[in-house]
Protein backbone atom coordinates (compact mmCIF):
# COMPACT_ATOMS: atom_id res chain seq x y z
CA UNK A 1 0.00 0.00 0.00
CA UNK A 2 1.49 3.38 -1.04
CA UNK A 3 1.51 6.48 1.18
CA UNK A 4 -1.22 8.22 -0.86
CA UNK A 5 -3.42 5.10 -0.67
CA UNK A 6 -2.74 4.90 3.06
CA UNK A 7 -3.70 8.56 3.61
CA UNK A 8 -6.94 7.96 1.71
CA UNK A 9 -7.86 4.96 3.81
CA UNK A 10 -9.21 6.03 7.23
CA UNK A 11 -9.38 2.44 8.50
CA UNK A 12 -5.67 1.86 7.81
CA UNK A 13 -4.78 5.21 9.37
CA UNK A 14 -6.85 4.44 12.47
CA UNK A 15 -5.22 1.02 12.73
CA UNK A 16 -1.72 2.53 12.56
CA UNK A 17 -2.58 5.22 15.14
CA UNK A 18 -4.19 2.69 17.52
CA UNK A 19 -1.29 0.25 17.13
CA UNK A 20 1.20 3.02 17.85
CA UNK A 21 -0.76 4.14 20.93
CA UNK A 22 -1.09 0.55 22.19
CA UNK A 23 2.56 -0.43 21.74
CA UNK A 24 4.03 2.83 23.08
CA UNK A 25 1.71 2.64 26.10
CA UNK A 26 2.71 -1.00 26.71
CA UNK A 27 6.40 -0.04 26.64
CA UNK A 28 5.69 2.85 29.05
CA UNK A 29 3.75 0.52 31.39
CA UNK A 30 6.73 -1.80 31.63
CA UNK A 31 9.62 0.72 31.69
CA UNK A 32 8.30 3.98 33.16
CA UNK A 33 10.02 4.85 36.43
CA UNK A 34 6.90 6.18 38.12
CA UNK A 35 4.33 3.53 39.01
CA UNK A 36 1.55 6.13 38.84
CA UNK A 37 2.45 7.01 35.24
CA UNK A 38 2.71 3.29 34.46
CA UNK A 39 -0.90 2.86 35.66
CA UNK A 40 -1.93 5.89 33.57
CA UNK A 41 -0.29 4.36 30.48
CA UNK A 42 -2.19 1.13 31.16
CA UNK A 43 -5.40 3.13 30.71
CA UNK A 44 -3.98 4.50 27.43
CA UNK A 45 -3.24 0.92 26.40
CA UNK A 46 -6.89 0.10 27.13
CA UNK A 47 -8.01 2.99 24.92
CA UNK A 48 -5.75 1.82 22.06
CA UNK A 49 -7.05 -1.71 22.45
CA UNK A 50 -10.65 -0.46 22.37
CA UNK A 51 -9.95 1.30 19.04
CA UNK A 52 -8.50 -1.93 17.64
CA UNK A 53 -11.60 -3.83 18.86
CA UNK A 54 -13.83 -1.31 17.05
CA UNK A 55 -11.83 -1.78 13.85
CA UNK A 56 -12.29 -5.54 14.21
CA UNK A 57 -16.09 -5.06 14.22
CA UNK A 58 -16.80 -5.12 17.95
CA UNK A 59 -17.84 -1.55 18.91
CA UNK A 60 -20.05 -2.77 21.78
CA UNK A 61 -17.18 -4.66 23.39
CA UNK A 62 -14.87 -1.69 22.86
CA UNK A 63 -17.34 0.48 24.75
CA UNK A 64 -17.64 -2.12 27.52
CA UNK A 65 -13.82 -2.33 27.67
CA UNK A 66 -13.58 1.45 28.03
CA UNK A 67 -16.26 1.67 30.71
CA UNK A 68 -15.47 -1.38 32.84
CA UNK A 69 -11.75 -1.92 32.27
CA UNK A 70 -10.33 1.57 31.71
CA UNK A 71 -12.99 3.38 33.69
CA UNK A 72 -13.12 1.14 36.73
CA UNK A 73 -10.24 -1.34 36.98
CA UNK A 74 -7.35 0.84 35.83
CA UNK A 75 -8.62 3.90 37.71
CA UNK A 76 -8.80 1.70 40.81
CA UNK A 77 -5.13 0.73 40.35
CA UNK A 78 -4.19 4.37 39.68
CA UNK A 79 -5.75 5.59 42.91
CA UNK A 80 -4.34 2.68 44.93
CA UNK A 81 -0.71 2.97 43.79
CA UNK A 82 -0.47 6.59 44.94
CA UNK A 83 -0.12 5.40 48.54
CA UNK A 84 2.32 2.56 47.84
CA UNK A 85 6.11 2.52 47.43
CA UNK A 86 8.35 1.12 44.67
CA UNK A 87 10.30 -2.18 45.05
CA UNK A 88 13.59 -3.05 43.25
CA UNK A 89 13.81 -5.01 39.97
CA UNK A 90 15.27 -8.52 39.68
CA UNK A 91 19.02 -9.11 39.15
CA UNK A 92 20.65 -7.97 35.88
CA UNK A 93 21.30 -11.55 34.71
CA UNK A 94 17.62 -12.41 35.06
CA UNK A 95 16.70 -9.24 33.14
CA UNK A 96 18.82 -10.44 30.19
CA UNK A 97 17.07 -13.80 30.35
CA UNK A 98 13.73 -11.98 30.29
CA UNK A 99 14.85 -10.01 27.20
CA UNK A 100 15.69 -13.29 25.45
CA UNK A 101 12.26 -14.61 26.50
CA UNK A 102 10.66 -11.45 25.02
CA UNK A 103 12.37 -12.01 21.65
CA UNK A 104 11.67 -15.75 21.56
CA UNK A 105 8.01 -15.32 22.55
CA UNK A 106 7.46 -12.70 19.85
CA UNK A 107 9.02 -14.95 17.20
CA UNK A 108 7.09 -18.02 18.37
CA UNK A 109 3.73 -16.23 18.44
CA UNK A 110 4.31 -14.61 15.04
CA UNK A 111 5.10 -18.07 13.66
CA UNK A 112 1.97 -19.58 15.27
CA UNK A 113 -0.23 -16.78 13.90
CA UNK A 114 1.34 -16.89 10.42
CA UNK A 115 -1.46 -19.25 9.35
CA UNK A 116 -3.85 -16.31 9.43
CA UNK A 117 -2.03 -14.22 6.83
CA UNK A 118 -4.48 -12.86 4.24
CA UNK A 119 -7.63 -13.33 6.36
CA UNK A 120 -9.74 -10.27 7.14
CA UNK A 121 -12.57 -9.51 9.52
CA UNK A 122 -15.78 -8.62 7.73
CA UNK A 123 -18.37 -9.06 10.48
CA UNK A 124 -20.07 -6.45 12.57
CA UNK A 125 -21.27 -7.81 15.91
CA UNK A 126 -24.30 -5.88 17.12
CA UNK A 127 -25.41 -5.13 20.66
CA UNK A 128 -28.56 -7.27 20.18
CA UNK A 129 -26.59 -10.32 19.09
CA UNK A 130 -24.30 -10.23 22.11
CA UNK A 131 -26.99 -9.57 24.70
CA UNK A 132 -29.17 -12.34 23.24
CA UNK A 133 -26.24 -14.75 23.50
CA UNK A 134 -25.37 -13.66 27.04
CA UNK A 135 -28.93 -13.99 28.29
CA UNK A 136 -29.94 -17.14 26.42
CA UNK A 137 -26.79 -19.22 26.09
CA UNK A 138 -24.18 -17.92 28.54
CA UNK A 139 -26.53 -16.91 31.38
CA UNK A 140 -24.76 -19.14 33.90
CA UNK A 141 -21.34 -17.59 33.14
CA UNK A 142 -22.97 -14.16 33.47
CA UNK A 143 -24.30 -15.06 36.93
CA UNK A 144 -20.88 -16.41 37.98
CA UNK A 145 -19.21 -13.19 36.76
CA UNK A 146 -21.73 -11.09 38.70
CA UNK A 147 -21.18 -13.17 41.87
CA UNK A 148 -17.37 -12.91 41.42
CA UNK A 149 -17.62 -9.13 41.15
CA UNK A 150 -19.80 -8.87 44.26
CA UNK A 151 -17.59 -11.20 46.33
CA UNK A 152 -14.52 -9.26 45.16
CA UNK A 153 -16.09 -6.05 46.37
CA UNK A 154 -16.79 -7.57 49.80
CA UNK A 155 -13.32 -9.14 49.93
CA UNK A 156 -11.60 -5.88 48.93
CA UNK A 157 -13.45 -3.95 51.63
CA UNK A 158 -12.64 -6.62 54.24
CA UNK A 159 -8.94 -6.78 53.34
CA UNK A 160 -8.37 -3.06 53.00
CA UNK A 161 -10.32 -2.16 56.15
CA UNK A 162 -8.14 -1.06 59.03
CA UNK A 163 -7.92 -3.62 61.80
CA UNK A 164 -9.63 -2.56 64.98
CA UNK A 165 -7.24 -2.98 67.90
CA UNK A 166 -9.13 -4.33 70.85
CA UNK B 1 -9.96 -4.23 5.48
CA UNK B 2 -6.99 -4.84 7.74
CA UNK B 3 -5.37 -8.26 7.70
CA UNK B 4 -6.10 -10.29 10.86
CA UNK B 5 -2.41 -11.20 11.03
CA UNK B 6 -1.56 -7.55 11.79
CA UNK B 7 -3.84 -7.60 14.85
CA UNK B 8 -2.27 -10.88 15.93
CA UNK B 9 1.20 -9.33 15.50
CA UNK B 10 0.26 -6.47 17.82
CA UNK B 11 -1.12 -9.01 20.27
CA UNK B 12 2.09 -11.09 20.12
CA UNK B 13 4.28 -8.05 20.83
CA UNK B 14 2.03 -7.00 23.70
CA UNK B 15 2.15 -10.52 25.14
CA UNK B 16 5.95 -10.62 24.95
CA UNK B 17 6.27 -7.15 26.56
CA UNK B 18 3.93 -8.18 29.38
CA UNK B 19 5.88 -11.38 29.97
CA UNK B 20 9.12 -9.38 30.15
CA UNK B 21 7.58 -7.07 32.75
CA UNK B 22 6.24 -10.00 34.75
CA UNK B 23 9.69 -11.63 34.77
CA UNK B 24 11.74 -8.58 35.69
CA UNK B 25 9.65 -6.80 38.32
CA UNK B 26 9.47 -7.55 42.03
CA UNK B 27 6.83 -4.98 42.91
CA UNK B 28 3.44 -6.70 43.16
CA UNK B 29 1.62 -3.73 41.54
CA UNK B 30 4.16 -3.61 38.67
CA UNK B 31 3.59 -7.33 38.16
CA UNK B 32 -0.17 -6.73 38.11
CA UNK B 33 0.28 -4.00 35.47
CA UNK B 34 2.37 -6.40 33.35
CA UNK B 35 -0.27 -9.11 33.75
CA UNK B 36 -2.86 -6.59 32.56
CA UNK B 37 -0.77 -5.97 29.42
CA UNK B 38 -0.85 -9.74 28.80
CA UNK B 39 -4.61 -9.73 29.42
CA UNK B 40 -5.07 -6.99 26.80
CA UNK B 41 -2.96 -9.01 24.35
CA UNK B 42 -5.12 -12.08 24.98
CA UNK B 43 -8.35 -10.10 24.46
CA UNK B 44 -7.11 -8.71 21.18
CA UNK B 45 -5.98 -12.13 19.90
CA UNK B 46 -9.26 -13.73 21.00
CA UNK B 47 -11.38 -11.13 19.21
CA UNK B 48 -9.18 -11.19 16.10
CA UNK B 49 -9.40 -14.98 15.86
CA UNK B 50 -13.15 -15.10 16.55
CA UNK B 51 -13.83 -12.42 13.93
CA UNK B 52 -12.48 -14.75 11.21
CA UNK B 53 -15.66 -16.84 11.20
CA UNK B 54 -19.26 -15.57 11.24
CA UNK B 55 -20.36 -18.39 13.55
CA UNK B 56 -17.67 -17.54 16.12
CA UNK B 57 -17.90 -13.73 16.02
CA UNK B 58 -20.80 -13.25 18.45
CA UNK B 59 -19.88 -16.03 20.97
CA UNK B 60 -16.29 -14.70 21.01
CA UNK B 61 -17.59 -11.24 21.85
CA UNK B 62 -19.84 -12.56 24.62
CA UNK B 63 -16.97 -14.48 26.21
CA UNK B 64 -14.73 -11.41 26.04
CA UNK B 65 -17.37 -9.39 27.94
CA UNK B 66 -17.35 -12.02 30.70
CA UNK B 67 -13.52 -12.05 30.69
CA UNK B 68 -13.38 -8.25 31.11
CA UNK B 69 -15.80 -8.45 34.07
CA UNK B 70 -13.70 -11.16 35.72
CA UNK B 71 -10.54 -9.13 35.08
CA UNK B 72 -12.05 -6.21 37.01
CA UNK B 73 -12.67 -8.63 39.89
CA UNK B 74 -9.07 -9.91 39.70
CA UNK B 75 -7.69 -6.36 39.85
CA UNK B 76 -9.71 -5.72 43.01
CA UNK B 77 -8.36 -8.86 44.69
CA UNK B 78 -4.69 -8.19 43.85
CA UNK B 79 -4.77 -4.51 44.78
CA UNK B 80 -6.38 -5.32 48.13
CA UNK B 81 -3.71 -7.99 48.77
CA UNK B 82 -1.04 -5.38 47.90
CA UNK B 83 -2.56 -2.86 50.32
CA UNK B 84 -2.70 -5.49 53.07
CA UNK B 85 0.91 -6.51 52.31
CA UNK B 86 2.08 -2.89 52.43
CA UNK B 87 0.35 -2.41 55.75
CA UNK B 88 1.94 -5.49 57.29
CA UNK B 89 5.43 -5.34 55.70
CA UNK B 90 5.84 -1.72 54.55
CA UNK B 91 6.96 -3.15 51.22
CA UNK B 92 5.51 -4.47 47.97
CA UNK B 93 8.45 -6.77 47.21
CA UNK B 94 7.12 -10.20 46.20
CA UNK B 95 10.31 -11.81 47.56
CA UNK B 96 8.94 -11.01 51.01
CA UNK B 97 5.59 -12.59 50.20
CA UNK B 98 6.84 -16.04 51.28
CA UNK B 99 7.01 -14.76 54.86
CA UNK B 100 3.44 -13.56 54.58
CA UNK B 101 1.47 -16.25 56.38
CA UNK B 102 -1.77 -16.34 58.33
Amino acid sequence: MSVSELLGNPVALSFIAATFLTLVSAVAVIWHKSIVYAAFFLSMLGVGNAILMTLLGYPVIALFHLVVYVGAAVTFILFSVVMLREAPMVELKERYLALIALALLSILLLYVFSGYVGMTSSYYVSYKEITALLVEKYWFALIIAAIALVTTLIEAITLARKEVVS
Amino acid sequence: MIDIYLYLMVSAVLFALGTYGLMTRRNIIRMLLSAEVIFNAALLAFLALSSVSSSLAAPGGALVIIAISLSAAEVGVIVSIAILMFRKKESLDVYELSEFKG
